[in-house]
């Protein structure tokens, strides 16, 4: 529990969870507050203005309420894939990882397959077969997003396999079931989490790609569908920058909290990456000065609380 | 790898950067785009990421453009502008008084590109050609044919089953090919005619790789002077945004785009030798309803579903304002001379954006307002509409969500579903919609193939049958009786009259519910080569894409002479 | 030598898996594939050349077993079908202009990335807290987290269609042919520049930092202590004992990052036009060509396997406890 509270602490983590926060919040509350972004309101590809604050698309639509829309699709299909993304990965690798033997061997050979085949061109094939819609999208991007969290968690899993905790659970009787579910799933959790994190990204940024190729709904408003009619309606010829910008800036804005958060989470399971300041706080609370990897500095670290249980 | 200095990062980094601008500068001096020489006209006729070398001109829309008018040419050409029949490879056309044969007199001095003489013998063998191979018959002519008959060198009859006046223009343009070339050709459907042998002006394929090709002129044309040109070239633009960023930099003078704010973007920039025609040529956009699926089949419904749309809010939005509404007989432009307004004056137009009208039309029909806020069956269960769309057709799209808004304020429970275009076209041919937007389908100048497509009881088809016309299952007895007059005509008086009562049967029943005609796009840039159609002088279609219309502009194109603007 | 013919058989399965699921796709899809012809012809085909259209096509009523086991056939044969799009082009050959072009930009840029990520990464972990550490992570990590694509037309709208001083599509100038001469080498070079830049910026942050975080924890071994406490130079250290011993868990990251440029380049082909198996792939989607997109699909993956493959030998090339 200790490793949330440390988590909280993180400077990096602390950015990126308040602009996260800002963003599900624009995504809950946002639609509400601005136009309809498929009404056709005001004039063709119009800079931001006073009544536009981030201008009109080529058919007239208020950008600034597309963008604040967008977001509320975008960030639930993405959260939403990331968690099953993770769960599948989950219980895939925690069983591949404990179970072992055949198991272990055709979990893995599934798992190193799907890993290995072009999740992009894959994502293409599927989506052009299937009806365009979110149920399609998320099952395209589960089919090709699933594996690199199962094998992430299995090696996790064989690790933490061996250790003592373990092994008196097996003798001691318990099911291998509730192994898993009850020692195991819960000594992972900042594995686990920060492969919802990874999931999650990977989830905005794939939906982003494939709608921007036209093969989401076009006629829903998500940050995707939003470049794809920018893309469609020329507006780079039209140099009509306010339709791709935003987008653009939100997706990475989310992406990169996301990215922070997880940079915590390393940090915090694995000191040895703490930042320098991080560092030779530590080092003064041993009273020792800093050299580079000296004996003393090492014997320090290793004095650091490791990863909480 | 062993570093002097005491700070490598730094040393490393500098080097970099300095490696990067020696190679940028290197880089930037290199730029030459175009080689734009004298006399080469460069067109972009359509979109593609490559090509394949392909001249086979039996599969016009699969061989590369040029096929079919600049290699291969036919005996007729249609010159939709001024909406009649120019003689080419034949001199002289003629029907028989019971129009059950056609006689062609070819023109006495034409070559093919290899120096043989072009005789009735080709004319002949293509036809044949065709009638062996179903697959090359694109537009299924020999289900009209009987046979086709040489008389001499230079005369050739077709004969009919039956009198089929609009066969006129499936027979008059198709692409002649020589009996010499192809007479050992294992299989045609198959063949890429990788070195054609045409009568055209540019027949040589003078360079051919996958992102551009140049065919070279012919030198013994049969039209004195002509072609004016050396070569015209062809590369393969992907996308319409490349294609308009260099038309603006004058790297292309011919293309077919759709461009955003055409006048700001494009004309305005050099208006003396930018111009553009979107002629509304192409087939009607519709939005057809399934007589098939209740209540559709009533014909008030159907006028109130017209009249709740706003075509001019589709036109504006959804096409840039670059097309009109369409009139509710759904004829384009390319029937102009049958199109009469008075008989829309007198049936009524349900083209007309009223509301109220469509309201009290439902009401008519027993479609109320329910509890809910939306219109019920008059046995008060919920009514839903689907309107159907294909997915990535965005102008579609977003007149289908025009229409969709359009409905809802009329009280009506309308949703657009986007498909993808393998399951919206079998909906539509199975009549598994409600309402589906799709085009209608031109076959050339006469209005029998476009009325019978929409009207003739020979193209219904059940429910769960595939139809390849007529997808909104109406036939009219009436219309029949029309049509088949209209197939036996070929005298303009009697024409015009038919075709004013098939407009009225049109107007009256609502069988589908016209949006706007498509445009043909044509845009062009006259500083290194004149001779475009413009709008002084639209003598002929600019959309370079229409084969073998465009072969009228291609012709009379040539260098700009020094010294002028 | 069993690692590799393992991995090799492995390989082998991948590939059996992606031919079948590119076999199932298009038959579990709603739609006749054969209406993507109509498309083709904007329903001007008439029923009857429809139907001799399709007897080329090869769309026939035989159970699913048989068709199976004739796909599989073919395939083992080099036959991938005929293009709709392209009709009556192989989709070998169609495939086959483009291959060379994306394995030029994906090679190219990966490459690059690795080298420059890596170098960076060094760099970084040896200087923490120094003013590459604290900038360049962040930094990179940033402009990773932009969409692939939108970094594409952010650079195409700056530097191809405002600037002009590159150019906006194709993978060489119009009127050179292609031959080993130095302006066409060159003009490759100039167009493939953007895109390439796109994709190295794109991934940088990901090997700079896996190379930083290795390099960090190998700083903190004691053979780096000895080889300090000998009194080699820091330079010495760094390049002969630190980094040689990240590259190698980097190294078979590799593999996996080339799979995914390969894959993610496809919309970065796609922004600048650049004639690859990406672009190619989206007009197929575009187009509906069915047998070119399972076509392109296949060869994108055989592409993976192999470079996967060829980074496995140079693994055991460069690490000796595989040669056991």
């Amino acid at each position: 529990m200790t490793f949330f509270v440390d988590l909280f602490r993180n400077k990096k983590a602390s950015l990126g969870l308040i602009i996260l926060a800002t963003f599900v919040i624009i995504a809950t509350f946002g639609p509400l507050l601005v136009r309809d972004p498929t009404d056709f309101l005001g004039d063709p590809s119009q800079p931001p203005s006073a009544r536009f604050w981030l201008g009109t698309t080529l058919q007239g639509q208020d950008v600034f309420a597309q963008t604040i829309a967008g977001a509320r699709t975008s960030l639930v299909l993405g959260f939403v894939v990331g968690l099953i993304v993770t769960l599948i990965g989950a219980t895939i690798g925690i069983a591949a990882g404990f179970l072992g033997g055949w198991v272990d061997d055709v979990l893995s050979l599934l798992t190193n397959v799907f890993l290995i085949m072009p999740g992009l061109p894959l994502a293409v094939v599927l989506a052009a077969y299937l009806k365009p819609g979110p149920v399609s999208m998320a099952f395209v991007l589960i089919l090709t997003g699933w594996a690199w969290n199962a094998r992430v968690i299995r090696a996790q899993t064989l690790s933490l396999a061996q250790k003592d905790f373990i092994s008196a659970a097996i003798v001691s009787g318990e099911s291998r079931l509730r192994i898993m579910f009850f020692e195991l799933f819960p000594n992972m959790t900042s594995i686990i989490v920060s492969g919802f994190i990874g999931a999650t990204v990977y989830a905005i940024g794939a939906q982003v790609g494939l709608e921007f190729l036209g093969l989401g709904d076009v006629s829903k408003v998500t940050w995707g569908t939003n470049l794809y009619w920018a893309s469609n309606n020329q507006d780079l010829l039209t140099e009509s920058w306010w339709t791709i910008v935003p987008t653009g800036v939100c997706v990475a804005l989310v992406g990169f909290a996301l990215v922070l958060i997880n940079f915590a989470i390393d940090e915090v399971t694995n000191p040895k990456l703490r930042s320098e300041s991080g560092f030779l706080r530590v080092l003064a609370q041993v009273g020792a000065t800093a050299g580079f990897s000296t004996p003393v500095a090492k014997a320090a670290l290793e004095r650091t609380p490791e990863e909480g249980a | 790898m062993d570093f002097r200095s005491k700070l490598p990062a730094r040393r490393v980094l500098w080097r970099a950067i300095l490696l990067l601008l020696s190679f940028l500068t290197v880089v930037g001096c290199s730029r030459s785009e175009s080689a734009h020489e004298r006399g080469v006209v460069v067109v972009v006729p359509t979109q593609s990421a490559t090509w394949i070398r392909h001249f086979n001109p039996f599969l016009f829309s699969q061989a590369r453009w040029g096929t079919v008018g600049a290699i291969y040419e036919p005996l007729l050409i249609y010159n939709s502008a001024q909406g009649k029949y120019v003689p080419w490879l034949a001199e002289r056309y003629g029907w028989s008084a019971d129009n059950l044969t056609l006689t062609f007199d070819l023109r006495r001095n034409v070559r093919w590109s290899d120096g043989q003489p072009f005789t009735a013998r080709d004319v002949v063998f293509t036809f044949e050609l065709l009638k062996k191979y179903k697959a090359l018959d694109q537009n299924a002519i020999w289900v009209k044919l009987r046979a086709v008959e040489q008389r001499g060198d230079f005369q050739v009859l077709v004969h009919f089953k039956e009198p089929f006046v609009p066969a006129l223009f499936f027979v008059g343009e198709s692409p002649i090919v020589s009996e010499h070339a192809w007479k050992d050709v294992k299989d045609p459907i198959t063949f890429r005619d990788e070195n054609p042998i045409g009568t055209g002006p540019f027949t040589r394929v003078k360079s051919f790789k996958t992102q551009v090709y140049e065919l070279g002129k012919n030198p013994d044309y049969w039209q004195p002077g002509k072609p004016k040109l050396e070569a015209v070239r062809v590369p393969a633009f992907p996308g319409n945004e490349q294609t308009s960023l260099a038309m603006l930099r004058g790297e292309i003078d011919w293309a077919a785009l759709f461009i955003p704010a055409i006048d700001r973007i494009f004309v305005d920039k050099d208006p003396e030798h930018h111009g553009y025609q979107f002629a509304k040529v192409e087939g009607t956009v519709m939005l057809y309803p399934n007589h098939l699926h209740a209540p559709y089949g009533d014909v008030r419904v159907r006028k109130a579903i017209s009249h709740a749309i706003d075509r001019q809010l589709i036109v504006r939005i959804a096409m840039q304002g670059y097309t009109d509404p369409a009139p509710a007989t759904g004829l384009t432009d390319l029937y102009a001379k049958y199109k009469d307004p008075s008989i829309i004056e007198e049936v009524g137009d349900f083209n007309k954006h009223d509301p109220t009208r469509a309201k009290a039309l439902l009401d008519e029909a027993g479609l109320t307002m329910g509890p809910e806020g939306f219109r019920t069956h008059p046995d008060g269960s919920p009514w839903t509409v689907d309107v159907n769309c294909v997915a990535g057709w965005s102008d579609w799209i977003i007149a289908g969500q025009i229409i969709a808004k359009n409905l809802q304020a009329v009280g009506i429970n309308a949703t657009l579903h986007t498909y993808d275009f393998g399951a919206w076209f079998q909906r539509l041919q199975t009549g598994d919609f409600d309402l589906s937007i799709s085009w209608s389908t031109t076959g050339g100048p006469s209005l029998y193939t476009y009325y019978h497509r929409q009207m003739s009881t020979e193209t219904v088809r059940p429910l769960g049958e595939a139809a390849e016309y007529n997808w909104q299952r109406f036939g009219s007895k009436r219309a029949d009786e029309l049509l088949a007059a209209l197939a036996k005509t070929n005298d303009l008086a009697e024409e015009k009259h038919l075709a004013r009562e098939l407009q009225r049967v049109f107007l009256e029943n609502a069988p589908a519910l016209p949006l706007f005609p498509g445009p043909a796009w044509g845009e062009y840039v006259s500083t290194r080569i004149t001779g475009f159609p413009t709008q002084e002088n639209p003598y002929a279609a600019l959309a370079p894409y229409k084969q073998p219309g465009y072969l009228l502009t291609l012709i009379e194109l040539e260098p700009r002479a020094k010294g002028t603007h | 030598m069993r690692f590799l013919l393992r991995r090799l058989g492995f390989y082998l399965l991948a590939a059996w898996v992606s031919l079948t699921l590119n076999f199932l796709i298009p038959r579990l899809a709603p739609g006749d594939a054969s209406s993507a012809l109509q498309a083709r012809f904007q329903g001007r085909l008439e029923p009857s050349a429809l139907a001799a259209m399709k007897e080329v096509f090869g769309y026939t009523d035989a159970p699913l077993w048989q068709q199976y086991s004739s796909y599989v056939n073919n395939l083992l044969h080099g036959e991938f079908g005929v293009s709709v799009a392209y009709f009556p082009a192989p989709v070998t050959e169609v495939i086959g202009s483009a291959l060379l072009w994306t394995l030029f930009l994906a090679g190219a840029s990966v490459v690059i990335s690795f080298v420059l990520g890596s170098l960076l990464g060094i760099l970084s972990a040896w200087k923490r807290g120094g003013w590459l550490d604290s900038i360049a992570p962040p930094a990179f990590i940033f402009l990773g987290a932009f969409p692939y694509f939108w970094m594409a037309m952010l650079l195409l709208f700056t530097f191809g269609f405002v600037g002009g001083w590159f150019p906006v599509r194709h993978a060489y100038s119009d009127h050179l042919t292609i031959g080993w001469n130095a302006e066409f080498l060159l003009s490759a070079v100039h167009h493939a520049f953007l895109p390439a830049v796109s994709i190295v910026i794109a991934s940088l942050g990901g090997w700079l930092l896996g190379m930083r975080n290795t390099m960090i924890g190998i700083l903190a071994e004691d053979y780096i202590t000895m080889a300090q406490a000998k009194g080699l130079s820091p330079r010495r250290v760094m390049v002969h004992y630190a980094a040689r011993n990240a590259l190698l868990p980097n190294i078979t990251g590799f593999g996996m990052a080339l799979g995914f440029v390969l894959s993610g380049s496809l919309l970065t082909e796609i922004v600048f036009s650049y004639p690859g198996q990406g672009y190619l792939l989206y007009q197929a989607v575009k187009s509906q060509d069915f047998p070119l997109m399972q076509g392109l699909f296949l060869s994108i993956t055989a592409a993976v396997l192999a470079a996967n493959w060829l980074v496995d030998i140079a693994y055991v090339f460069l690490d000796p406890r595989t040669r056991r």
